[in-house]
Parts: structure tokens; sequence; C-alpha cells
């Protein structure tokens, strides 16, 4: 079947729903989060109002701090 | 040739595979810090105990979560990122840029954790230009395979 051809407001739309798209992706990319992968690569996200959720934030960032401290050596 | 990579060597090699490495560890089967890349020595210690620490972590949260032993993590915090995979030898973690991919990163650990224990080397491919010791002609370009792994190695003169 032939697709229904879309006139400027269907374009303009059409636009606006991929820019909301990516600003949504952005901002959940930013969001922390911690995944843990089994041995078949299977990920599993860990709830944030998970056990241990938290202490695994705060050793990753302290990682990074470290690092940070260290200025690439 | 296999088995070439030392742990003292280890971290160095993952940050080498992947620009978006800052620095990494790595960690024998008690815990104790093997190898280091991209800290100084006297952070060195600090950033092995806190990978040391996350795995502690992983296995926690784990009990909430289906499925088997997690053998991979990654935790996505502001300003970087922490990836992390362990053997029943060796535990390597590293700190990567915020955007490095994250399928990258873990498979770049996995091979370089296989490495270590005695797999096949990593090859890198080379651009053309760089592999090719002569002027690029069109026979020297008529001999090269498309998929460099399954070529001969130019280096070797073949």
């Amino acid at each position: 079947m032939k697709e229904k051809r879309k006139g400027p407001i269907g374009r303009a739309a059409g636009l606006a729903e991929g820019l909301a798209a990516t600003v949504r992706r952005m901002q959940r990319e930013r969001e922390p989060r911690v995944l843990v992968y089994d041995e078949t690569g299977y990920a599993r996200l860990v709830q944030p109002n998970g056990r241990g959720y938290e202490r695994l934030l705060e050793t990753a960032e302290q990682m990074v701090e470290v690092v940070d401290a260290g200025g690439d050596a | 040739m296999a088995g070439t990579l030392t742990p003292e060597r280890t971290a160095e090699r993952l940050c080498e595979l992947s620009t978006d490495a800052r620095a990494a560890v790595l960690l024998d089967a008690a815990g104790s810090l093997a190898g280091f890349h991209g800290v100084p020595q006297t952070e060195s210690r600090e950033l092995g105990e806190l990978a040391r620490e996350l795995f502690e972590g992983v296995d926690r949260a784990h009990r909430d979560l289906p499925g088997g032993p997690p053998e991979q993590m990654e935790a996505q915090v502001e300003g970087g990122a922490v990836y992390a995979s362990r053997t029943p030898r060796w535990t390597l973690a590293v700190v990567a840029r915020r955007g490095a991919l994250s399928s990258l990163m873990l498979m770049d650990l996995r091979a370089v954790l296989a490495e270590l224990e005695g797999g096949p080397p990593i090859r890198r491919s080379s651009a053309a230009a760089e592999a090719t010791s002569g002027p690029a002609t069109e026979e020297a370009a008529a001999r090269e395979s498309p998929v460099p792994e399954l070529g001969e190695d130019p280096r070797n003169g073949a």
C-alpha cells in the first residue's frame, strides 16, 4: 500500500516527535544507573530502590573522583 | 603469541584499546592489586580497593535479581562511567568517559581478561596507509584482503 504523503503540518509534527525523543534519550542517558551482566551477557538493571544500589553508585562516583584527582596519570 | 600479557600490563592494555578508558586496575583472586594504569601509584591502591568494593556491592545487589551471578557490571555516574569484569582469577575495572559505548567497553574488558588467561592476543587493524610500507599501487591494493584479520600480515613483508 502506498504511504500517504505528509503535509507541512505532518512533517513538522514528525520533526518535533523526533526531537522530543532525542531529548528524552539524552536525559535518560544522563541519569545515574547500574547494570549487571551475567555470563551470557544478559543485562539486569539494579533498581534505585534495590539492595546495594546507593552503595554501588557511591563507590563508582568515588572511583571517578580518584581518577579525576590523579589527573589521568 | 598467546600468554604474553602479564598482570602488570593488563590495565595498560585495556586503556590502549579504548580511547574512552581513563584508568584501570586489575585485582587478583584475593582482591589484591595486580596492576594499574592511568592513576599515580599513590591513588592506585585506593582505586583497587574501590574496585573490590564494587563487586562486593554487585554480589549484594544480585541477591534481589534473577539470573546467574554477575560477571560484568556498569555504573553510569556524573562525570564518568565505571565498568568491571571478573573471572574466577581476576577482576578488571575501568573508569571511562561518560560517552563511552557500554557494549564496546564490556567487550574490551572480556577480551583483555581472556588474553591475560592465555587466550589469543587481541589483534588491532591498522589503516592501510599505515600498514603498507611502500607507495600505494594498484598491485599492492589488489593483494590486500578486505578483511585484514584474514589476510597476510603486511608487517611480515609476506
